[in-house]
């Protein structure tokens, strides 16, 4: 490489580099080859650059973590996206899985369900006795107070099972359209319900 | 024919994640920032691959990869970062002695802090030469700037980084 002339401080030393990665041009390599046989600063520098990429090849490779490896089906996606919870680039991703996935549009209609079930629980009065400074026993608390947990318990459970029974067919017979109107409908009057973006592909669409 | 030159979405994180994730881990320093640049990629190649015409995919995917980074660092430039130790249950599996283990992760965490130092531009040119493993032409279709430039910033880089570290000659 006539570039790499043996001055008091020798220029061009990057093509050391190119050197060590194979990376020289047509005609680099003789000149480069020449010069390290007679300067020793460069051979030092050579040795140096050589050494430190060599380290940096031997770096440990990380594992990727498995999270971030795509699943066959949907997951936490699927309650994020009815939440109203996933940036629009990822909407589109769960839209298109689910107009091609059963078994995702079934755990969809599920977690819907589920969602829609708690969701519907009425908002209870609290008791009585604690809304007022009336003395009583610390006895006659828990009891009154064991009765209106439990109680609480068994709507819940009602709500549930009301939502879960309600679940529309099989998968197969779905009429998503249908599902997200409705879906829709309520995210119009109830604040802090997600809507479903309008795109969402028609059962049955390419 | 053309068409089946180009991955899928799930192709593409299968075979590239790993260098991508080690691609961002090796620039940020930090697990959670690595992670994050990865879903960022992934999203962007889903969205990507419908206008993708078969050509040089890594440079297409090393572009996206650089730009989500660049991107993502201009969102945290004012979060201050320190760079973290390599954490064993991270290491690609292998069986090496309790002492190579040790002198690798103190060595690699010098490394790793003395990365963290260097200018980002010659940093991403040394970490897609040496981590990733690109070629110079492929680098710099990646950042956008001539092979000449490409191999300047290696060399200087590593240049950079040897004045950093401590070891002896």
């Amino acid at each position: 490489m006539a570039r790499m002339k043996h001055h008091d401080r020798c220029e061009d030393q990057e093509l050391l580099s190119a050197y060590l990665d194979g990376e020289l041009r047509p005609g680099e390599l003789d000149a480069v080859v020449a010069h390290l046989t007679d300067c020793l600063d460069c051979v030092a520098e050579f040795h140096r650059v050589k050494e430190i990429r060599a380290a940096l090849r031997t770096l440990p490779e990380l594992e990727l973590p498995e999270r971030l490896l795509p699943s066959e089906h949907l997951g936490p996606e699927l309650s994020a996206y009815l939440d109203g919870e996933l940036a629009t680039i990822e909407q589109e991703y769960v839209l298109d899985h689910l107009g091609e996935c059963a078994d995702c549009r079934a755990e969809f209609h599920e977690l819907d369900a589920a969602r829609t079930a708690v969701r519907s629980l009425p908002g209870l009065e609290p008791p009585e006795f604690l809304m007022t400074h009336r003395a009583t026993s610390p006895e006659h608390h828990h009891v009154r107070w064991r009765i209106f947990t439990a109680a609480a318990g068994v709507a819940a459970a009602a709500a549930i099972a009301v939502g879960v029974l309600s679940t529309p067919p099989p998968a197969s017979e779905v009429d998503v359209s249908m599902f997200f109107d409705q879906h829709n409908a309520r995210a119009s009057v109830e604040h802090g319900f997600g809507a479903i973006p309008a795109f969402m592909p028609q059962e049955g669409a390419p | 024919m053309a068409e089946e030159l180009v991955p899928t979405w799930e192709d593409v994180a299968r075979r590239y994640g790993r260098k991508i994730y080690n691609f961002a881990y090796r620039l940020t320093g930090n697990p959670d920032d690595a992670a994050d640049l990865v879903q960022d990629v992934l999203l962007r190649v889903r969205k990507g691959l419908a206008a993708y015409t078969p050509g040089s995919f890594d440079g297409w995917l090393w572009r996206i990869t650089r730009n989500a980074f660049l991107d993502g660092v201009r969102r945290r430039q004012r979060r201050p970062t320190s760079p973290l130790p390599d954490d064993d249950r991270l290491l690609a599996s292998s069986s090496p002695s309790p002492d190579e283990v040790l002198a690798s992760v103190r060595l690699s965490e010098d490394i790793q802090s003395a990365l963290l130092k260097v200018p980002l531009d010659f940093r991403e040119c040394v970490v897609l030469c040496d981590v990733v493993g690109l070629t110079y032409e492929e680098i710099a279709e990646a950042v956008e700037a001539p092979v000449g430039t490409v191999r300047s910033r290696i060399h200087r880089g590593r240049r950079m980084l040897r004045e950093l570290l401590t070891w002896p000659v």
